[in-house]
């Protein structure tokens, strides 16, 4: 059974394309264009995915109240904030709300596609355990690349998709700067660079909630971030 | 500016209570008019006691014989004189003269004319210098005698003016004289005395117009004084008056000028808003205009994100459709303009993030949190990026050899530089280097990048958002370096601000080029 993504969504030519786009991966998509009607339907079914936008018709931050509830129905149900605002205090609203990514509407569906999929892994992959091959294993990090999981001193890091990309993408080559521009390519962001900042400071805060002397991700100024290699 | 000199408000009060002036004018005419009536009061007196003691004398059969070298002739003056001695009094002198012009008697003292006090001064002290300073101008301008100076007769001559000849004729006359001396004018009185058909003398009757002079200087002498403590008062009033309208005024005119800084932004006024009068409602309405103004600077700067973002919905329309239009089987020379349109988008893109950047990195630097960190080490690290960023540049870079600690941002410091760097690399003339120095002056950092090339254009507010010394950017590119929206000196002014310090731009002292520095306070090393 294919899986089935909910797009909320006001915008009836973009929530058109996206769900063509979807069904044209095989995925099965329903979509709503209003809080009430997403509100109905989901609560009837929970679907295994759910693409959220922020502002819809009339009410400027539905999209939180439907991740909110969302969250509460359901713990593991992967949401991706999708909208057209791209300043920062709504995306630390929508990641603290519990959403697993937040993505620019100006994303490309390629990049979106990317994005689904890797959820899908995750979710798909929760329980199972870690194969040799897919683990990133640096001093104490720990990278599970299938599942899209990662710890630190053995415990888990509660990384959204966007910041463990750019872990990754960082810690692959401990020692080698990445300048910003990697990391976006590598990270699949295609908002402005100067979010890439705000995504290494919220990274770090998670990381020295783990550990207070945490200090691997590491700020060369005016050339990018490096993982710090083991001493 | 002005010609003409200023005259403040409170000098042009000052002249209007100049019109209190014409209170002295007043009084003087007054004081004139009764010194007049009084004249002529002591005048008809005069000639009245002159005609009493002709009339006493008139028709005394003895007088005769007046001139007469006998008994009888001696007996006749005899009491001539002792009736005129029985008239005269103090100031008042009497004369009396045969038709020869011989002195028959004469009685009384113009000299002890009555004195008047002159020291009860009803306004005090003001009276009393105001007394001192025109006694002689007083005396000058009052007194300047009115008769030619032959007619003027000593005391104890028998005088042969033109009005006892007169009055030999016949005719009684009165005439006015100088005083001795300069005193008081004296007054006389003639007249004839008659023994039937003839004319035997005259008597003379003088007397000393002291106390009219002396009520006439007093009169002035107070008027003056009330006119002085009258404009005195009214000045002081009217100075407190408008001194108080002034500093209001002042104050307003100050606040105003304040009231919108270099950056645009817009203060409420407080002066005089809740007063009642005119100066109350020019502050209302100066509050009103400005919290338009204030309105309408915020549209603006919120039009730029408001812009990016609403924009970003059609362009995600696009986005989407292109993406899914590249699934489909397109014929190969449909992919070429799936190609432009994609180009397009991206600059448009681009376009809109840098939008968007300012008024984000606005939020970053209102939300910022601040740290100690070493400026020197984010100038070095960044100078060694700028070698792979900008490769056809060479950068000459100064440094302290100490650190210099900073409280801000190190990332937003970065940025900074950033965009001072860039501008500088964009204006460099081909082949020069671009400077970039830090040093400190005094407890400032100063953060200087210079470049060699075109001068700074004149009146361009380089530091405001949306202004740009770069021409129109149709020549943009799809990766963006080429497109500027005149953000970035606003950026690096932002960031300044951030760090408690500010931005400066100016042209190299030999005119080769320009240099934007930044100045920094940095912290006390305790």
């Amino acid at each position: 059974m294919p899986y089935s993504i909910a797009i909320i969504e006001d915008d009836p030519a973009i929530g058109a394309n996206y769900a063509d786009a979807l069904k044209a991966h095989g995925y099965a998509v329903e979509l709503h264009a209003d809080r009430k009607s997403a509100m109905a339907a989901l609560q009837a079914r929970l679907p295994d995915l759910v693409l959220l936008d922020i502002g819809l018709a009339g009410e400027p931050d539905a999209g939180f109240e439907i991740c909110r509830k969302l969250r509460s129905q359901s713990a593991t149900l992967p949401i991706i904030f999708l909208t057209a605002r791209d300043n920062e205090f709504d995306m630390v609203s929508g990641l603290r709300l519990g959403a697993d990514d937040y993505v620019t509407k100006t994303v490309s569906l390629p990049h979106l596609l990317a994005r689904i999929a890797a959820l899908f892994r995750r979710a798909e992959l929760g329980s199972a355990a870690a194969s040799g091959e897919d683990v990133l294993a640096r001093g104490a990090l720990l990278m599970d690349l299938k599942r899209f999981a990662v710890t630190w001193n053995d415990k888990p890091v509660d990384l959204t998709l966007t910041e463990f990309w750019l872990v990754h993408a960082l810690a692959r080559f401990p020692g080698h700067v990445k300048n910003r521009e990697q990391l976006m390519t590598e990270a699949h962001i295609v908002v402005d660079d100067s979010t890439i900042t705000s995504h290494i400071k919220r990274m770090r805060r998670k990381f020295v909630a783990i550990d207070a002397g945490f200090d691997r991700i590491d700020t060369v100024y005016g050339m990018g971030y490096r993982w710090k290699a083991d001493t | 500016m002005h010609k003409l000199p200023r005259i403040g408000l409170r000098g042009r009060l000052v002249l209007v209570a100049l019109i209190l002036l014409i209170i002295p004018w007043a009084g003087y005419s007054y004081i004139k008019a009764t010194e007049q009536l009084l004249r002529e009061q002591q005048e008809r007196q005069l000639m009245a006691a002159a005609r009493a003691v002709a009339a006493a004398l008139h028709d005394r059969p003895r007088l005769a014989t007046l001139r007469e070298e006998s008994p009888d002739g001696e007996a006749a003056r005899a009491e001539v004189r002792a009736l005129v001695t029985g008239i005269a009094r103090a100031g008042l002198r009497i004369w009396m003269i045969d038709n020869r012009l011989q002195l028959i008697a004469v009685a009384g003292d113009i000299s002890d004319g009555a004195q008047v006090s002159s020291d009860d001064a009803t306004f005090g002290i003001v009276e009393r210098t105001v007394r001192a300073a025109l006694r002689p101008l007083l005396a000058r301008w009052l007194d300047a005698p009115d008769l030619p100076a032959e007619e003027f007769i000593p005391n104890d001559v028998v005088f042969g003016g033109r009005e006892v000849e007169r009055a030999l004729d016949g005719a009684p006359s009165i005439k006015r004289r100088p005083g001795p001396g300069g005193s008081a004018p004296i007054v006389t009185a003639t007249h004839p005395v008659w023994v039937g058909e003839t004319v035997v003398g005259a008597t003379v009757v003088e007397e000393s117009t002291a106390a009219a002079v002396s009520f006439r200087d007093r009169a002035i002498e107070r008027l003056i004084a009330v006119t002085l403590i009258a404009f005195g008062a009214a000045a002081l009033v009217l100075l407190v008056f408008a001194s108080r309208i002034s500093i209001r005024l002042r104050r307003l005119r100050d606040e105003a000028e304040r009231a919108i800084d270099s950056r645009g932004h817009v203060r409420a006024l407080v002066t005089g808003g809740d007063a009642r009068d005119e100066i109350g409602d020019l502050s209302r309405s100066f509050s009103l205009a400005l919290t338009r103004l204030a309105d309408y600077n915020a549209y603006l700067e919120d039009l730029a994100r408001r812009l990016a973002h609403e924009l970003r919905t059609p362009i995600a329309v696009v986005r989407s459709s292109l993406d899914n239009l590249r699934m489909k089987k397109l014929p190969e020379d449909a992919t070429v303009y799936v190609d432009r349109a994609e180009g397009g988008l991206q600059r448009l893109d681009t376009v809109l993030t840098r939008m968007a950047e300012a008024s984000r990195l606005e939020q970053a630097v209102r939300t910022g949190e601040r740290e100690r960190y070493d400026a020197t080490a984010v100038v070095a690290g960044c100078v060694a990026g700028y070698a792979t960023a900008y490769p056809a540049t060479r950068f000459d870079l100064k440094l302290p050899r100490h650190p210099v600690m900073i409280n801000g941002a190190p990332d937003l410091f970065a940025q900074m530089l950033d965009k001072l760097v860039a501008n500088a690399v964009d204006f460099a003339a081909d082949g020069s280097a671009v400077e970039i120095r830090l040093e400190m002056r005094g407890t400032t950092a100063v953060l200087s990048v210079s470049n060699r090339g075109a001068r700074l254009p004149e009146n361009l507010r380089l530091f405001e958002s949306m202004q740009s010394a770069r021409g129109t950017p149709t020549q943009g590119t799809i990766q963006g370096h080429d497109i500027h929206l005149g953000l970035g000196l606003y950026i690096v002014r932002l960031i300044a601000e951030f760090h408690r310090g500010r931005a400066r731009a100016e042209n190299l002292a030999d005119g080769s080029g320009v240099r934007f520095s930044v100045e920094i306070p940095t912290l006390v090393v305790d």
